[in-house]
């Protein structure tokens, strides 16, 4: 597996072919954002934490995102069947979830309301919102490693 | 902007695949059924426009800024 390193533009790694980046397809649209369908997962540390999301259809669209559960161990939504339904998903256990970061100026925050979840098998993926779950929107990032 | 009036058991129809049943009104509350397509997504109009603006304030962040993140996010040295 290559390592790609943040003085690695994305454009360009995106262009190589060889590296074989997977294409996320949304079942729906994120909201906002209703015509970006296709996106590639780009690692942008050696960590494996924070990638990029970069829409195909427009490269300059990308979201940071990162898997919550390093930074927010008690965070454990429950997604519903439907989901998993739109997802074409065979077995729950093979979802991915990535929450949407954003990056300011004096705090970063996780999207912890709405994750991107992600079937490894199918590529499909859905910005659920946990709808009563209680999770903000804005969770700071901090962290707890 | 049509208006149309419902009792507590009726529907209505948007377009061939999205049906809103009208379950309970009780006060000024009204409880909904929508039965939508799965490419269809329902949600809260409040919940919906605070998750446009969140994701809108999150998109393309300039490279200084993702830098930072990557910087913050960083295990330090010596761990798995």
């Amino acid at each position: 597996m290559t390592t790609r390193t943040m003085s690695r533009p994305i454009e360009a790694t995106m262009t190589d072919p060889s590296l074989g980046l997977p294409t996320i397809t949304m079942a729906t649209p994120m909201p906002g954002f209703p015509a970006h369908r296709e996106f590639v997962l780009v690692r942008l540390n050696d960590d494996g934490l924070l990638y990029a999301l970069t829409s195909i259809d427009n490269p300059e669209l990308r979201f940071l995102v990162a898997p919550p559960e390093p930074f927010f161990p008690e965070y454990a939504p429950e997604i519903d069947e439907a989901v998993f339904a739109a997802l074409n998903t065979k077995d729950p256990d093979r979802v991915l979830l990535l929450a949407v970061i954003t990056a300011g100026q004096d705090e970063t925050t996780a999207n912890l309301l709405a994750p991107i979840v992600v079937d490894r098998d199918s590529m499909r993926a859905q910005q659920v919102v946990l709808t009563g779950s209680g999770y903000p929107v804005r969770a700071i990032m901090n962290r707890a490693f | 902007m049509l208006v149309l009036t419902r009792r507590a058991g009726e529907s209505v129809m948007i377009g061939d695949d999205v049906v809103i049943t009208v379950l309970e009104a009780r006060g000024d509350v009204i409880r909904l059924g929508i039965q939508a397509p799965r490419d269809v997504q329902v949600h809260r109009e409040e919940v919906y426009r605070e998750l446009q603006e969140a994701n809108r304030a999150a998109a393309s962040p300039t490279d200084d800024a993702v830098d930072a993140v990557a910087r913050m996010l960083k295990k330090p040295d010596g761990q798995p």
